[in-house]
């Protein structure tokens, strides 16, 4: 009984042995994929911020707590730039999410980076949840560009989209690594001609597609429905002037004939003239019918096409919500929602 | 210039086309003649005219079969007019003018027509043309009328009677 108490004891002390010996890894690695869109520079140059956004991912990667997804595979989505480098590309939350979901990750970082005066740059960013489909944390920071660099700041930001406290050193620290800024050449215009508002994306797209069919797709990249859209009016209206081609050819051997037939006097003429008449004024009814059907549908798919090249335009940020009107879908209850706002 | 190409599109939509209006209300149409088909009638059927001047009318088939001779009986009032000559019409017109014979007395004119025959065919195709144009001449005022007589008949290639429906009337007014 004694040796089996003292071998129990034994064995507890050898597993407290091993225990203390064995050094457990601690990480907070959540396993979520998280994917950083390339940041809008305004005032600054593309290379820089192709750089700037490789070092964000690459700070965040680091830190662990994130799976950053690799360049290439996020690049891979194209996002649409209507208007350059002043403008925020993906910034708000539908645009995000739907990036987020087609690059399969949990969360979207998209930000920009603006040049102020005196070398002043302002760095804004946003955390995107895909599986929440909202936006969760804001970020937003100044570097004066002489003793703070870029690329510090983007590794402030990584801190905090990781939600880990921004550690002294980098508080104090001033990296000095050169950077070139190549400033937008802004081109001005020749004509002092009034600053018009600016049309928001949606609205240009409809536009486009209402003068010409699949134009807003295009213009917005989405290529296929917007080739779709006019070669399939192309082909209504090819089909539409082959049967105008046709009525007139009709019409002109109507007017021939009944001209004909209106001045004759000989009755085997008139006999002849009469079935030539008939004819005619049925070929020239029935190819104009063909056309009235072919304006019906083209008028059909034309409206179609707008309502698409509005639906799939991007939101702009300042636009969405704020004024005019807005089409969403709601998987929700499964329905377009119309929304206006003045 | 492709965006100018596409321009063109929306275009071609708004082509107006109007529909095809018609009224087939010609009075020398044989339709609008208010003959049942085949029939033989008078072109032009009303005829107002000076003495002293000579007119043409034609003895037209409407919708004939198929024929090789023809005797066109014709009544008119021989004191208003008198015939000058008469010329076949097309109606038997082939490869070979038409043979005719023409017999005038007192206000009768038989006129007979013969299809000469070809290699290609034996009788005419049918239809409606003329059959012959006669030339009158007007000799005393008043109002006249010309008719088919009882006798006219128009036979096939086998001899057999071509059937007609209906017969017109001509109206002659001298003034």
């Amino acid at each position: 009984m004694m040796l089996m108490i003292r071998g129990i004891i034994i064995v507890h002390l050898v597993s407290v042995c091993i225990a203390a010996n064995t050094t457990k890894k601690i990480s907070f690695e959540t396993g979520n994929k998280l994917a950083v869109l390339r940041f809008e520079g305004d005032g600054v140059s593309d290379p820089l911020i192709e750089h700037l956004t490789e070092e964000l991912r690459q700070s965040i990667r680091d830190l662990k707590i994130f799976n950053v997804q690799n360049r290439d595979i996020t690049n891979d989505i194209h996002i649409f730039y209507p208007r350059g480098k002043d403008y925020w590309a993906c910034w708000n939350k539908e645009c995000a999410v739907d990036i987020g979901r087609q690059l399969r990750v949990n969360y979207v970082i998209a930000g920009n980076i603006q040049k102020k005066e005196n070398n002043e740059f302002f760095i804004n960013g946003r955390l995107f949840s895909v599986d929440m489909e909202m936006m969760m944390n804001e970020f937003a920071m100044n570097s004066s560009g002489i003793t703070d660099s870029l690329l510090l700041e983007m590794k402030k930001m990584a801190f905090n989209v990781s939600g880990l406290p921004i550690p002294d050193t980098l508080l104090v620290d001033s990296d000095t690594t050169g950077t070139n800024v190549t400033e937008n050449i802004k081109s001005k215009s020749k004509f002092n001609l009034p600053d018009f508002p600016k049309i928001p994306t949606k609205i240009k797209a409809l536009m486009m597609s209402t003068a010409i069919p699949g134009s807003g797709q295009i213009w917005v990249e989405k290529k296929y429905p917007g080739y779709g859209f006019l070669g399939t009016e192309a082909t209504l209206g090819l089909a539409a002037l082959i049967a105008y081609y046709k009525y007139n050819g009709a019409w002109s051997g109507f007017e021939k004939n009944y001209n004909a037939y209106q001045d004759g006097t000989d009755p085997h003429d008139l006999y002849e003239l009469r079935s030539k008449i008939v004819k005619y004024a049925e070929d020239t009814r029935r190819y104009n019918i063909f056309m009235k059907n072919i304006r019906g549908v083209a008028a059909s798919i034309w409206i179609v096409n707008m309502v698409h090249a509005y639906l799939v335009a991007p939101a702009d940020d300042y636009f969405d919500g704020e004024s005019f009107f807005d089409i969403e879908y709601r998987p929700d209850i499964n329905q377009f929602q119309f929304n206006y706002n003045f | 210039m492709k965006r100018l190409l596409l321009l063109w599109i929306p275009l071609l939509f708004l082509l107006y086309c109007e529909d095809a209006k018609y009224s087939l209300d010609n009075p020398f149409d044989p339709e609008n003649i208010d003959l049942r088909p085949p029939a033989l009638f008078f072109h032009p059927p009303e005829i107002l005219t000076t003495i002293d001047t000579s007119i043409a009318i034609e003895l037209y088939g409407l919708e004939l079969e198929p024929a090789a001779a023809a005797h066109l009986d014709i009544r008119y009032d021989w004191g208003s007019v008198t015939v000058d000559s008469v010329i076949p019409g097309p109606f038997f017109s082939g490869q070979n003018n038409p043979m005719e014979i023409t017999v005038d007395e007192q206000g009768v004119l038989d006129i007979y027509l013969y299809y000469l025959p070809d290699i290609q065919s034996n009788q005419s195709e049918g239809g409606t043309w003329s059959l012959a144009t006669v030339y009158l001449s007007t000799i005393s005022t008043g109002e006249s009328e010309l008719l088919y007589g009882v006798n006219t008949i128009l036979r096939d290639a086998n001899n057999d009677s071509v059937r007609i429906k209906d017969f017109g009337k001509g109206y002659i007014s001298v003034e």
